[in-house]
């Protein structure tokens, strides 16, 4: 099914496919964890939507539960409900940037290069007008709120393989950025970042609008560069 | 590309063999769309998620396990009014194991929100009429290219759309079904959507989504609504 510039993260939606096997509490729990930015329902209607029972549903919540990853309230206006501290934050990311090394960090970025610079590529020879006004909407302002810059970047470049039309390279991507996970906030909370991203989503655009393939490959490469390089400048201040 | 008038015939014996295929497809397609509209119907107003649920699923099944059959997942996603006021719902399954896609959007107005505003339910919504979304990479359900035909379901004729049908066709089963014809109709035949872009082609240069354009002198076949087969072809 299509997804719009207007809708929700694409990402997501991917969470919410009902499962296959392999440790079902397991996957139930992952695919809790990852919604979190949307609400919970409850266990029975959890079950139903993820095609498992409702004692592996409950399960699941349990497990989350004393993981402090969700919290349950009682009462009329009750429910589960993810827990403040673990919605995508500074400090979560953080967390995460400390457990990375260098050779981590700068081959997933040689690695998302490569993706987004094949999509880009063959997005320019297949652009139309209609894929332009949909990319174009995803390029933020510098003022926009980190959260919301972390999540145009990422449904910019998805738009990018969309227009591409590779569903290999479309699935790469969501692999990528999941294996990225929370890092890709931490630049988006620097001002410059912000301001020197934009003019490269401009470009992207630009080289994939005017069919400029060499062009789209060079603006994106430099886009996922740019990311690495502020990661690996803050990592290096552990040292 | 000069032809005789003995192979534009042969062509478009080969040509109606695929318009049949894909109108078979649009046609199955209207008449779940009036089916569902009667059954909705006689629901009286007390219409239900299960219930949408216990009405799509085994036209669902049928659809996607019909043997060679080109329906990789199908199902209904309501209009708001239908099930309440600024309320969506939706009953979609894909794949021989029927897999129940994004049933989790039901209790989140964000991500029905989604599918509300998508091409595939949007357009027939608005005007009333079929439509055929793609060739696209489906993000949602299938992550595969796919097209995604839709159609209106009224409760009354004169009533408003209260929701839509629709099925997803994978690239790769048309061009299984298409290719043969294509082949026969030309090395450069190629089968394109409303905008020119490549679904099927015979030509080793333009690939499923390339845009493409007709050879001057070349034939042109209608397929279903929408389609369009070119008898010869060059990339752009």
């Amino acid at each position: 099914m299509l997804l719009t510039p207007q809708g929700a993260s694409r990402s997501l939606a991917a969470v919410f496919t009902p499962i296959k096997s392999r440790g079902l509490v397991d996957e139930v729990c992952g695919r809790i964890e990852q919604a979190v930015e949307t609400g919970l329902p409850n266990e029975t209607e959890l079950a139903a939507a993820l095609g498992v029972s409702a004692v592996t549903a409950r399960e699941a919540l349990a497990q989350l539960r004393t993981a402090g990853i969700i919290r349950t309230a009682r009462g009329r206006s009750g429910g589960s409900f993810i827990a403040d501290d673990v919605l995508p934050s500074r400090e979560r990311a953080l967390d995460q940037l400390r457990e990375l090394t260098r050779l981590q960090i700068s081959d997933l970025g040689l690695h998302y290069q490569a993706i987004a610079a094949a999509c880009a590529g063959v997005a320019a020879r297949r652009s139309d007008a209609a894929d332009m006004a949909t990319l174009r909407y995803f390029i933020p302002t510098a003022e926009e709120d980190p959260l919301h810059w972390r999540l145009a970047l990422s449904e910019f470049l998805l738009e990018v393989a969309a227009i591409a039309r590779s569903a290999r390279l479309a699935r790469e991507l969501i692999r990528l950025q999941a294996d990225l996970g929370t890092l890709t906030l931490l630049p988006c909370t620097d001002s410059g970042y912000r301001g020197r991203t934009t003019g490269l989503l401009k470009e992207v655009a630009d080289a994939i609008g005017a069919h400029q393939q060499a062009a789209a490959e060079a603006a994106v490469k430099a886009l996922v560069a740019a990311t690495t390089d502020w990661l690996l400048t803050e990592q290096s201040k552990r040292y | 590309m000069a032809e005789t008038t003995a192979s534009r015939d042969t062509t478009t014996l080969h040509a109606r063999d695929l318009d049949a295929a894909i109108t078979g497809i649009e046609d199955r397609l209207a008449a779940w769309a009036a089916d569902t509209g009667t059954a909705l119907a006689a629901l009286s107003g007390k219409v239900t998620g299960t219930a949408v649920d216990k009405l799509i699923r085994p036209v669902v099944e049928d659809l996607v396990r019909t043997p060679d059959g080109y329906v990789a997942g199908a199902g209904f996603l309501a209009n708001a009014g239908l099930l309440g006021p600024e309320r969506s719902y939706i009953a979609w399954w894909q794949g021989q194991e029927l897999e129940h896609v994004d049933a989790l959007a039901n209790f989140s107005p964000n991500s029905i929100s989604r599918h509300v505003k998508s091409e595939w339910f949007r357009i027939p919504v608005e005007t009333g009429q079929a439509h055929v979304t793609g060739p696209y990479v489906d993000f949602l359900c299938t992550d595969e290219y796919v097209l995604t035909f839709t159609h209106p379901v009224f409760c009354r004729a004169d009533g408003p759309v209260v929701g839509i049908v629709g099925m997803d066709v994978t690239v790769q089963r048309l061009e299984r079904g298409a290719m043969p014809a294509l082949r026969r109709i030309g090395e450069r035949a190629t089968l394109v959507n409303p905008d020119g872009r490549a679904i099927v082609s015979a030509a080793p240069d333009i690939a499923a989504g390339d845009l493409a354009a007709a050879a001057e002198g070349c034939s042109v076949h209608p397929v279903g609504r929408t389609f369009r087969i070119w008898s010869g072809a060059t990339a752009l």
